[in-house]
């Protein structure tokens, strides 16, 4: 069965949105046209009319905010003149001081892609409803733009490291599942080699952090523009994916997926349900713990501790045994676990 | 729970209970309060993460009543409870989303700024005239910002000035249109002008939170965003907000018993601190990105500030992965010891951070800490040092936790109700950690203060030498009373608006006793890492370890 979910498609303020409510969209089509704004310029008004700058409120036709066309009428004196705006923009201010009117001219038209492929339900203000024929998984955290491509698994095992030298010309475009963390490097690459988006259980704060930093000075020094995502599924550390979730993203390898980096999203299209997660673990249920030491590890829990047990760190909480992968058996406050379930189990 | 009489001569047991249920956004707390040899008391408290099924939580209540419930009833409490009146808070379910423009980072737009957060608004976008970006940045900048509301701010109440009207320009030309409202907090003469640049109605205008270069006039901006958060993001009954339940409960403590009252509640996205003064006039202030889950802590340079108040030495890196699992999943656990002390520090720095807003220079009586990281931390001296070490609440003060999160539910009730809600369960709301006597200042090489205990039925302790960078824990069980005979060196303060150096107060004990703290406000920290590791270990081993009398020969 192919799940569902609503996306909201956020858009900037000033686009003309070029769809209607029921057109299926592409992940690539355009769904709107927005002109940006550009480093302003002054346009003289009142000593063009040979008035005073302080009259420049009176003389102007229209106000801060506005947005003006080529050739509009910006400021007249009755008998005297006008004065027209050069080029199309947005009127940011009239100055008393210098009688003069600040236009950040508009530039050319850029399309808005929404990266999703589905119907469109809805379009409100500033933002547009899709009905998305996909499974959503949400992760912890995320980096970077919304992106789109075919999922490519590119480690063997879930605790797995994505290495640089794993990464080749075949990612190109692609999303890319790694493991359990992905170096500053290996990030690098991917986004030299023009992978689309990375998907990884783990990373490490430090190395996420200088990655955007070094994408950010490429992106003013005119670097490689292409959008590229980040999705964190488990949390930030080395931490391997769960193992059902991995062998999930094996099964759906070569579907095409959106990632919503900033939004901590990812769609896969045509997929099946995902391994659903629920925060209050039963016996016998398949678990994932999120804090160490055994973040990212699976198990099973096999039993429930009676009343409150101290943690290592000496809160009481309710706890329970996991008998994790490894064979190792240990207690665990039932609040650092979820349960995972397979659809079929549901 | 009461036993009534049947007409049969067999007696049927019935229970009174009620549940005051805070519903966190990451913790939902709950406590039962029933009827006891005819006093309403606290029966039992618990907590679960929100995500959790409501069932859940009733069971574990269940079973902490257990051993105490009259055994007729013992089978059926779980239903009861289910059926039991409740008082419920919850946190909003998502913060007001605010775009500001100011003319100044440092002046007008740190004024906006302050005001926004402390109403409970996240500033999702600023610019301003000084924040180095080019114009057309600036404009992009708030053309992508989702925002709920937008705030206009700058220029001097007495000279206007074209610097804001060019921001308000910005607003103009950025928002397009629209339902979202335009706040101006700026200068007065120019309201006019700034209204004309947008749609009528659209701009509401309230006074300048900095009307000239030396005064800052933030509560009436703060309490317009107040009313307009409630109005556009969380519509209905305020009361029924954890933060504003907890404010309007702080009040009334501090009402009735005439003491200066500070609560602060730190949760995992809000942060509340709520003062009053012994009438119950109150000033809360709502950070909604305040709480352990704050992004402050996991921007660039909050890790480094977390990791230096460590007594351990953890990795700077660690603390950032650490902190930001914190706020991936805020409803877990710390399971080691090093988690434990990351989050702790959090809570520390993210206190210091919401008391330094503050203007408590009257002084604290009474100061409650609230949020599971505080009132319910492992020992009652962690709850103790992460309240003296953020807060630095300057002079005589008693300490307390609210352990139930009660304070919230009951601030929830009618006025008069909150009344005898809190009357009636006095003995049990707040557990007591003591008292703290805290200095300020101090000179090397000279006693910072030198205090004597004198407790009624027992010889009196002291005096005791502190000096400064020191801190003495002196046992003062609960219940038990001490008056202290305070000497300040002329070089401390004990916030007093005179330098008194002889002073008389009397404390209350708790689960901690006394704590003498001669650290100073801020604290100051050796530079040097394995320094500063050690004076924090001092700290954190003087708070902890088993309290003994002094060394010094008792008083009789």
């Amino acid at each position: 069965m192919i799940e569902a979910s609503v996306h909201r498609i956020r858009l900037p303020r000033g686009t003309a949105v070029r769809v209607r409510v029921g057109a299926e969209i592409r992940p690539d089509e355009v769904i709107g046209l927005r002109r940006g704004a550009m480093s302003p310029v002054r346009v003289p008004l009142t000593q063009a009319l040979q008035r005073q700058p302080d009259e420049v409120e009176q003389l102007a036709t229209v106000r801060p905010g506005e947005r003006v066309e080529a050739d509009q009428t910006l400021a007249v004196v009755e008998g005297h003149g006008s004065v027209v705006a050069p080029l199309a923009g947005l009127v940011l201010s009239l100055s008393r001081r210098d009688g003069t009117l600040l236009l950040a001219p508009l530039g050319a038209e850029e399309p808005v892609i929404g990266h999703v492929r589905g119907k469109v339900r809805a379009i409100e203000e500033g933002s547009l409803l899709v009905e998305v024929p996909a499974a959503r998984l949400r992760g912890v955290g995320g980096s970077g733009e919304a992106v789109h491509g075919e999922l490519v698994v590119g480690v063997g095992s879930p605790a797995d490291e994505l290495r640089a030298g794993a990464i080749d010309t075949g990612a190109t475009g692609r999303i890319l599942v790694g493991g359990s963390r992905a170096s500053a490097e290996s990030l690098t690459r991917a986004r030299a080699m023009g992978v689309a988006g990375i998907v990884l259980g783990g990373i490490l704060d430090k190395e996420l952090r200088d990655f955007e930093a070094i994408q950010r000075r490429r992106a003013r020094a005119g670097g490689p523009s292409g959008a590229f995502g980040i999705l964190l599924v488990e949390g930030f550390g080395k931490v391997g994916i769960d193992p059902q979730l991995f062998s999930w993203f094996r099964t759906h390898a070569g579907r095409v997926a959106s990632l919503f980096g900033a939004d901590s999203l990812l769609y896969v299209y045509d997929a099946a349900p995902l391994p659903k997660r629920r925060s209050l673990a039963r016996v016998g249920d398949s678990v994932i713990a999120h804090k160490r030491p055994f973040q990212g590890r699976g198990g099973v829990l096999v039993a429930l501790l009676d009343q409150l047990h101290a943690t290592h760190s000496g809160i009481p909480s309710r706890m329970g045994l996991v008998r994790f992968e490894d064979g190792r058996l240990a207690p665990v406050p039932l609040a650092n676990l979820e349960a995972t379930i397979l659809a079929d189990r549901r | 729970m009461t036993v009534e009489a049947q007409g049969t001569g067999a007696r049927r047991a019935v229970s009174e209970l009620s549940l005051l249920v805070d519903i966190g956004s990451a913790w939902t707390k709950a406590c039962v309060v029933g009827r006891s040899e005819g006093r309403w008391r606290i029966a039992a408290h618990a907590a679960q993460p929100t995500a959790w099924e409501e069932e859940e939580l009733l069971a574990t209540l269940a079973a902490r009543l257990a051993g105490g419930v009259d055994p007729r009833i013992a089978g059926r409490v779980a239903a009861q409870l289910a059926d039991a009146p409740r008082i419920a808070v919850h946190t909003p379910a998502r913060p007001g989303r605010m775009a500001l423009a100011a003319v100044s980072s440092e002046l007008s737009g740190a004024a906006a700024r302050r005001a926004a957060e402390a109403a409970g608004w996240v500033v999702v976008e600023q610019v301003t005239a000084d924040d180095g970006r080019p114009v057309a940045e600036r404009l992009a900048a708030l053309q992508v910002a989702e925002a709920d509301a937008w705030l206009i701010s700058g220029g001097f109440d007495a000279e206007g000035g074209d610097g804001a009207l060019e921001m308000a320009g910005l607003v103009a030309a950025a928002r397009g249109g629209g339902r979202s409202p335009v706040v101006w907090a700026g200068s007065a003469s120019l309201t006019e002008r700034v209204s004309a640049f947008f749609a009528p109605g659209v701009v509401r205008s309230v006074a300048n939170p900095r009307p000239s270069a030396d005064r800052e006039n933030e509560i009436p901006l703060r309490r317009f965003l107040d009313a307009l958060i409630e109005r556009l993001v969380e519509r209905g009954s305020a009361r029924q907000l954890a933060p504003i339940g907890f404010g309007r409960a702080v009040a009334e403590l501090a009402r009735a018993s005439r003491l200066r009252v500070v609560g602060v509640d730190l949760g995992a996205r809000y942060a509340t601190w709520a003062s009053a003064d012994d009438r119950g006039i109150a000033e809360s202030r709502v950070v909604a990105s305040g709480g352990l889950a704050s992004p402050s802590l996991t921007a660039p340079g909050g890790p480094s500030q977390v990791a230096h108040t460590l007594p351990m030495p953890i990795d700077e890196l660690a603390v950032a992965d650490t902190l930001q699992n914190l706020r991936a999943r805020p409803g877990s656990v710390p399971q080691t010891d090093d988690e434990l002390a990351v989050v702790q520090a959090a809570a520390r720095v993210l206190l210091a951070e919401l008391a330094s807003d503050g203007d408590d220079s009257d002084g604290i009586d009474l100061l409650i800490g609230s949020g599971r990281t505080i009132a319910a931390a492992p020992s009652p001296a962690q709850s103790m040092q992460m309240l003296l070490d953020g807060i630095r609440p300057i002079g005589v003060v008693q300490l307390a936790v609210d352990p139930g999160a009660a304070l919230g539910p009951l601030g929830a009730l009618r006025d008069d109700e909150i009344v005898e809600g809190l009357g009636v369960l006095r003995d049990d709301l707040l557990a007591p950690l003591g008292a703290a006597v805290v200095c300020r200042g101090g000179r090397p090489g000279h006693l910072s203060m030198r205090v004597t205990v004198h407790r009624v039925g027992w010889p009196s302790v002291g005096p005791i030498d502190v000096r400064p960078g020191e801190l003495e824990v002196v046992a003062l069980p609960r219940g038990q009373v001490a008056e202290l005979e305070i000497e300040l060196d002329p070089a401390v303060s004990l916030g007093a608006p005179r330098r008194a150096r002889h002073m008389h107060a009397t404390v209350h004990g708790g689960a901690v006793g006394l704590v003498l703290d001669a650290r100073d406000a801020p604290l100051i920290l050796p530079r040097r890492n394995d320094d500063r590791r050690a004076v924090l270990t001092a700290w954190r081993d003087a708070f902890i370890r088993e309290r003994r009398l002094p060394a010094a020969e008792a008083v009789s």
